[in-house]
């Protein structure tokens, strides 16, 4: 259930979700947070199993933190979404799968990145992406408005249409829509602490 | 080791309490062994400036037929590293390192930065110095590159390390040091650098054009390369 988007433009990148948690054919819930912020330059959004997908961003926050904590600065995009990789590829190598599809966004300094991680452990960078079962609609908005050079005004609202537009067709997703833009750095090269 | 405790305490003024690891002044007489086995190495050089870090060692003469041993140690591609002590333990730093470097390759898909290899190796030798097991006899020098510049750092068989732009360890470096400390300056080019580095080595052995073996990083390639023995 549920329909996550995922943008990227040059200014930064943007995240969108519905709020509709599924039990079967009932509404859990209406006012589901599915963009969990990691910190203020990355956040990730949620697709499917919630319990397991909390727990993989409890477990991104910590080594994020420990790693800006020894390193003395904090991880890439790249490198934070092939940690979360690690993570389900390792589930799914055990036998535990974590039931999850996930968009990692956030900016570093190279700019704005969209990654969709699954619980294969496979990575793929994008430039948007979508997720959950109004995906196919999302990407339908997407493909058709979507191109490198919109703002993030712009994406803002590509990114609240095509959930909108899955809400109307897809009974897993509804009640309300969740946005979040994540500005570029203001391009900081050294914040280095020894 | 309990048959060798006794119920009274205190640290230093009591011989009979902790004998592996502290000396009568506080110190810990296995960790300054190993220091003083560093101390009579192959004299060891590291100088960086923001455009370029660069180790030097010296090769001490073998046998005739036996060929020189390997001082310059690529760890990645944007770090390099060389030692002073037992050619043996520095050995065994270096591949501790080198797997550190790939370990993070995995985890995080990137190169891992100076620092963090660095912390590592620290962490890794300070385990020989709380038990009473023979610590380490190498000092180590890392020169690399990451999202930070050009970095250099010496690490001692303690765990201690430093950061720095010119290091020297092994027989004389105290001579060697002092040599680099007076012909540094941060915009000198790189062929003054290795200049500086050789004279210090020279100057240090009292001898005249020795076996050295260089590693240069700049900032612009970002590669970590051998240079030709001259």
């Amino acid at each position: 259930m549920t329909t996550i988007v995922g943008i990227k433009t040059k200014e930064g990148v943007i995240l969108g979700s519905d709020k509709r948690a599924s039990k079967g054919f009932f509404i859990g819930s209406k006012i589901t947070e599915k963009i969990a912020k990691i910190d203020d330059t990355l956040a990730v959004a949620i697709a499917g199993q919630l319990s397991d997908a909390e727990y993989m961003i409890k477990v991104a926050k910590a080594e994020r933190r420990l790693m800006e904590l020894r390193r003395g600065f904090s991880l890439t995009v790249k490198e934070s979404a092939r940690l979360i990789a690690n993570l389900a590829y390792s589930g799914l190598k055990n036998y535990h799968p974590y039931f999850v599809e996930l968009i990692v966004a956030g900016v570093d300094q190279e700019g704005g990145h969209i990654f969709a991680a699954d619980m294969s452990g496979a990575i793929t960078g994008e430039d948007f992406a979508s997720s959950g079962s109004g995906s196919p609609i999302a990407y339908g908005v997407l493909e058709s408005v979507y191109n490198k050079d919109i703002t993030n005004e712009q994406a803002k609202e590509i990114a609240t249409k095509a959930v909108a537009a899955a809400m109307e067709r897809d009974p897993g997703s509804g009640n309300g829509i969740d946005v979040l833009v994540i500005p570029n750095l203001l391009m900081v090269r050294e914040r280095v602490i020894h | 080791m309990a048959e060798m405790g006794s119920a009274s305490s205190g640290i230093g003024n009591n011989n009979t309490r902790y004998p592996y690891y502290y000396g009568p002044e506080g110190r810990l007489v296995l960790v300054d062994s190993a220091l003083e086995a560093v101390s009579r190495g192959s004299t060891t050089i590291g100088i960086k400036t923001p455009n370029f870090a660069l180790i030097s060692s010296h090769i001490k003469p073998t046998k005739p037929l036996v060929e020189p041993a390997e001082k310059i140690f690529a760890i990645d591609t944007h770090v390099g590293a060389t030692g002073s002590g037992y050619i043996g333990d520095i050995l065994q730093l270096i591949d501790e390192i080198r797997l550190a470097a790939q370990k993070h390759r995995l985890t995080y898909e990137s190169p891992i930065d100076i620092s963090s290899l660095a912390k590592h190796l620290s962490s890794y030798l300070h385990n020989y110095t709380i038990y009473a097991i023979r610590p380490q006899a190498a000092s180590i020098i890392i020169a690399g590159i990451d999202q930070t510049g050009v970095q250099l750092y010496q690490v001692d068989p303690s765990g201690t390390f430093f950061r720095g732009a010119g290091f020297a360890i092994g027989q004389y470096s105290d001579t060697a040091l002092d040599l680099i400390h007076r012909g540094y300056s941060a915009d000198m080019s790189m062929e003054q650098a290795i200049q500086l580095g050789s004279k210090a080595i020279e100057k240090a052995l009292g001898e005249e054009r020795p076996l050295v073996e260089t590693g240069i990083i700049t900032a612009k390639d970002s590669s970590f390369k051998k240079m030709v023995n001259k």
